[in-house]
């Protein structure tokens, strides 16, 4: 008796040691090497893994004043099935709203267990919604760009997108500046997600967006696509531009074009709206073209100020008879009566003396067929043939600005060249910008000496008689001394030819005169008013040279 | 023995001098002193079990007030971040207000809303021949 209990106490002693190392081997297993297993499971419980958006930067004009900045809005949702009463619940919302009813309802009594009602609400809705603090409801913060003077410089300021990713002018070019870079942070939070204090945190910070300032004055923006704007609709043109800049160093002070769009509600704009006029609409500029035409020959020295030719009302060249607006026969005509006169005989006369070579090196120069470099997404570079696929007849036609492509912008730089004494300069708008690091300024870029100071200044000259005595007068501002040109150019039909009786009329001048610190370019196209539309375009350029040299305090240089 | 473990006095319970130095010792008594010697090592146990939980509950407790402390304070940190964030939110939209109210397009059509009109042309005073005059 004694030997079996004895047998079945070491049987029993044995199952239990056995089950006893079994255990412990389980637990040395969790403990060793699925310890890590066993912790993470343990930490996804608890832990959350957030990413910590940037905040994309602010834009602001040379002033200070905000163009675009990125706030978070308040978006509602709802969790129907803790809404008791949703036919009340969707009236009052649609009331706050200013929505149907109707389709809040249907949101509200789908089977889904969240859904959305509205997304970025304004403040003062979102606030009203709040206030009835109705079971079910609840809102969550999502960012959102604004842009509180509207349409305002919106092809200058481009837009965002909605994966936060900036698109078209400053925007789109400064995107990897103004977006940052997001942060991490990994965190325990209890059952009512609050964050436990003494849980793991690991955080990695965000790096917010650079604050950006343009070189663009709001004040001189709004004269300038106010004018804009008044002329397009008089004219009943189908579309254009203006662009004003320093030409002491090539920084942009506005520049519209429309149609436009705003660019906080991109989603029901008319994409033709949205393209960027100044900078990627590249026409045939026209007789705007004639001032450079004449500084090559006078920097060249195969023309002066005084040098002449008999106008007969035409120019033979290349086998090809090229005429002068409407035909006019000028007689004995000097190089400035040219400007004066917009005579398309002059402009071959000086590209037959300069001859194509010089000719189109001069072109290229002043920065046609090349984009400027304007840092803003979208610019076109515009077409100046090579020279070996020029025919004898384009050394005329490309004399008085036929036959190649610009932009206004390109013009504008052209103009502030000779305004400012020679010097091409790259435009620019963005003066410079703020982060973590401190403060960056945009440093001008001169490209090249186009031509001489003295041929500069001697141009400069020309056309300040070509507003005072020549077809420009419309162009005269009170008080000050203006130079500028005006320029038609036809429009191509799609089979080659050009359209009858429809053009793109263009002023570029510079103000004031004497010292000039401002370059103004104003593009119309098909405006219907006499002169070929130029008196619109320089009725839209003298208005808003008014309004900028008021602006800017600037002291009159004539009686 | 009571008496002992109140007073904790040993003294109290010596033998006199002269039994002490007396070559005889008597069976009883060497039997009381190692039980006295017992008792006393047991009562110094007790205490100093007694003292040893005592700190350790007053340590715990120290803990848990402490860690509820931190937590609560952790709320109130997040709870004033919210806060925070939410003002830095209304400050954001307050400057949009003003940049809006502050445009200059708006500026102009309220202008005109109220019958104002353009200046055609501001006469500028020149101050050098002024003060040469004077």
């Amino acid at each position: 008796m004694a030997g079996i209990s004895s047998a079945r106490l070491r049987a029993v002693f044995v199952v239990f040691a056995a089950l006893s190392i079994v255990l412990s081997g389980r637990v040395a297993y969790w403990q060793t090497v699925a310890r890590a297993d066993l912790l993470d499971r343990a930490r996804g419980q608890v832990l959350t893994d957030e990413v910590i958006p940037a905040q994309r930067g602010t834009i602001r004009d040379r002033s200070g004043n905000i163009l675009a900045a990125t706030v978070e809005l308040r978006s509602l949702y709802a969790i129907p099935a803790r809404i008791k009463d949703k036919p009340a619940v969707a009236r009052s919302l649609g009331v706050l709203l200013g929505r149907d009813s109707g389709p809040i309802l249907e949101r509200l009594s789908a089977r889904s267990d969240w859904v959305w009602i509205q997304r970025r609400l304004p403040e003062t809705a979102a606030a009203a919604i709040a206030k009835l603090k109705v079971d079910g409801l609840g809102f969550l913060k999502e960012p959102k760009r604004l842009y509180p003077n509207e349409d305002l410089a919106a092809h200058a300021l481009g837009f965002v997108n909605d994966d936060g990713k900036g698109q078209g002018g400053v925007e789109g070019w400064y995107d990897g500046i103004l977006r940052g870079l997001p942060g991490k942070l990994v965190v325990e939070r209890d059952p009512a997600d609050r964050t436990i204090a003494l849980g793991l945190r690991e955080a990695v910070p965000a790096r917010h967006g650079a604050d950006v300032t343009l070189t663009i004055d709001l004040v001189v923006q709004t004269a300038a696509e106010r004018e804009l704007r008044a002329t397009l609709e008089r004219e009943k043109a189908t579309s254009g531009a203006i662009v004003v800049l320093d030409p002491r160093d090539g920084a942009i002070r506005a520049m519209a074009s429309y149609p436009t769009f705003h660019p906080a509600a991109v989603a029901v704009a008319d994409p033709a709206a949205m393209r960027d006029r100044v900078i990627g609409w590249p026409y045939e500029p026209g007789s705007v073209m004639k001032a450079m035409t004449i500084a090559a020959g006078i920097d060249h020295g195969v023309v002066a100020p005084g040098t002449w030719y008999d106008d007969r009302g035409y120019a033979d060249i290349g086998g090809r008879r090229l005429f002068n607006a409407l035909g006019r026969a000028w007689g004995p005509t000097n190089m400035t009566q040219v400007l004066e006169r917009s005579a398309n005989a002059g402009a071959v006369f000086v590209g037959s003396r300069l001859g194509g070579q010089r000719l189109a090196e001069s072109i290229r120069a002043f920065g046609f067929g090349s984009r400027t470099g304007v840092d803003l997404m979208g610019e076109a570079g515009g077409i100046v043939r090579p020279l070996a696929e020029w025919y004898p007849v384009d050394v005329g036609t490309a004399s008085f600005g036929q036959g190649l492509t610009a932009t206004p912008l390109q013009v504008a730089a052209a103009y502030a060249a000779i305004a400012n004494g020679g010097v091409l300069h790259r435009p620019y708008v963005v003066a410079g910008w703020r982060d973590a690091d401190g403060e960056h300024r945009t440093a001008p870029s001169a490209v090249r000496a186009v031509i001489s100071p003295t041929t500069a200044a001697t141009l400069r000259d020309m056309l300040v008689s070509t507003v005072d005595n020549g077809l420009a007068q419309a162009a005269k501002v009170p008080g000050f001394s203006v130079g500028g040109k005006t320029g038609t150019a036809q429009i191509p039909s799609p089979d080659g030819r050009y359209v009858d009786d429809e053009y793109i009329s263009t002023f570029a001048g510079f103000f004031p005169a004497v010292d000039p610190t401002f370059v103004a370019v104003v593009t119309l196209e098909r405006p219907n008013s006499r002169l070929l539309g130029t008196v619109a375009a320089m009725s839209t350029f003298r208005a808003a040279a008014q309004d900028t040299l008021r602006y800017a305090r600037t002291q009159p240089d004539r009686k | 023995m009571i008496s002992l473990a109140l007073t904790g006095r040993r003294r109290s319970v010596r033998v006199p001098a002269a039994r002490r130095h007396g070559a005889y010792r008597r069976p009883a008594a060497r039997h009381t002193r190692g039980a006295q010697r017992t008792a006393t090592w047991e009562l110094g146990s007790f205490l100093g079990a007694a003292a040893a939980i005592t700190a350790a509950f007053v340590l715990a407790l120290a803990y848990l007030a402490g860690s509820t402390g931190v937590a609560t304070a952790g709320y109130e940190a997040q709870r004033l971040q919210a806060t925070r964030d939410e003002l830095r939110r209304q400050n954001a939209l307050l400057e949009l207000e003003v940049a809006k109210l502050d445009s200059p397009a708006r500026i102009e059509a309220e202008a005109k809303r109220l019958g104002l009109v353009r200046v055609p042309f501001i006469p500028v005073v020149q101050a050098a021949p002024l003060s040469a005059r004077r």
